[in-house]
């Protein structure tokens, strides 16, 4: 895999570390190519002033939650290409219908599956993990 | 007389003429006896030759026989060895999954230990393990319950769910229901299901050695989560091994720090007067 820049959106720091860790386990990342945001507003303000190849957004988070973070990403900053994984708690929900109707890339549910973060990894990038 | 003469000579003319067809008869007859002789020569090596062919023939059967044969023997080996093979894929591809998932498991632990032993503030160390039990193992309803060696009583420090409503002033005497039962003997519990009916699916005591500290009791799991695996319940136990020594750090930590302000408290005072 090519250098590429991730975005990992979470409020809880223990799961933010423990997605960054998963990522790294993903072949070519190295922890370098991660940045960390608290929540919907922190990582607004990373996305307009940086390019990331890749954006992991916790759905329920204070100030502002995932869903919200992707509207704004898609409408606000305009950037409908930038791929956007969208993380629930719970499996099949409102919730992920409702960020996928607003322009996310995919989903996962927690707890993350390996498997599955890399077969997304992927897709959204279109190249091998 | 001139006419006999001439009789004469055309009788011998005609004798000579036939003397010459004879003559002629005897060469053919003799080049075709010579021809037959030939030819019954030629008969007679090419019945030989015949014969030859075949034991040639037969021979050449009989080795390409022996050859189908061990074709067809290592063809069988081939086949045999290639479904061997086959199952030895599967069984690595298998052993690949397990290996997987016991990395990820042991990246889960890594974490979670980490982040248990980053804090020294019990608020924090609850939050932590909160964290850990939705993210990690994957629990929609939980209970986090810690000792109060005043009491002897198990007090709710931590929940998702509706625990807090089903309990009487948020606490369980030790012996009295499965969460005291399980800080009682110390012993794990797990169920097979998902705990979809809100019974206990999984209570886990905290221990340090043989001191109970507290007990995690999960009452549901997340949906997506059909149940919890034998890798589960090894991960819960370490965990719950580092919960327990996080917690009565910080709640140490805590008292020793709340110790220290009352006594440079006193001893600022004491300075004063």
């Amino acid at each position: 895999m090519s250098k590429k820049a991730f975005l990992v959106v979470d409020d809880s720091a223990t799961f933010r570390q423990l997605l960054c860790m998963s990522l790294t386990r993903l072949d070519g990342i190295s922890q370098g190519d991660i940045t960390e945001a608290v929540d919907g507003q922190d990582a607004l303000g990373k996305v307009r002033d940086n390019n990331y190849d890749l954006v992991l957004t916790d759905i329920r988070m204070p100030n502002m939650d995932g869903l919200e973070f992707v509207n704004k990403v898609r409408t606000e900053l305009k950037k409908g290409d930038l791929p956007i994984i969208i993380i629930s708690t719970k499996g099949a929900d409102e919730d992920i219908e409702k960020g996928m109707s607003l322009g996310a890339s995919g989903y996962l549910s927690k707890p993350i599956s390996m498997t599955k973060l890399r077969e997304l990894v992927s897709d959204c990038l279109g190249e091998q993990a | 007389m001139t006419q006999k003469t001439e009789e004469i000579l055309s009788l011998f003319s005609k004798s000579e003429e036939l003397l010459e067809m004879f003559r002629k008869g005897r060469a053919f007859t003799e080049e075709l006896m010579s021809e037959n002789e030939r030819l019954r020569y030629r008969i007679v090596q090419l019945e030989r030759e015949k014969i030859d062919l075949t034991d040639t023939l037969m021979k050449e059967v009989e080795r390409l026989k022996l050859e189908n044969s061990q074709m067809s023997q290592k063809l069988e080996f081939l086949d045999t060895r290639f479904h061997q093979v086959e199952e030895e894929n599967k069984d690595f591809a298998q052993r690949y999954i397990e290996v997987e998932e016991q990395n990820e498991s042991l990246a889960n632990l890594y974490v979670a230990s980490y982040r248990l032993h980053s804090t020294l503030d019990p608020a924090e160390v609850v939050l932590c393990i909160k964290e850990i039990l939705v993210n990690m193992i994957g629990s929609e309803e939980f209970g986090l319950f810690v000792v109060d060696d005043e009491t002897s009583e198990l007090v709710l420090a931590g929940y998702e769910g509706e625990i807090a409503q089903r309990l009487e002033r948020g606490r369980v005497a030790f012996g009295e229901g499965l969460e005291g039962l399980v800080a009682q003997t110390g012993q794990a519990f797990f169920t097979e299901d998902a705990g979809e009916l809100g019974e206990v699916c999984a209570c886990i005591p905290l221990k340090i050695k043989e001191r109970v500290v507290g007990v995690i009791a999960m009452y549901k799991l997340l949906p997506h989560k059909g149940g919890l695996t034998p890798l589960d319940h090894r991960l819960l136990e370490l965990l719950a091994g580092h919960a327990a020594s996080a917690l009565v750090s910080s709640k140490l930590y805590a008292l020793a720090d709340r110790k220290l302000r009352t006594i440079e408290g006193f001893m600022n005072l004491l300075r004063v007067r």
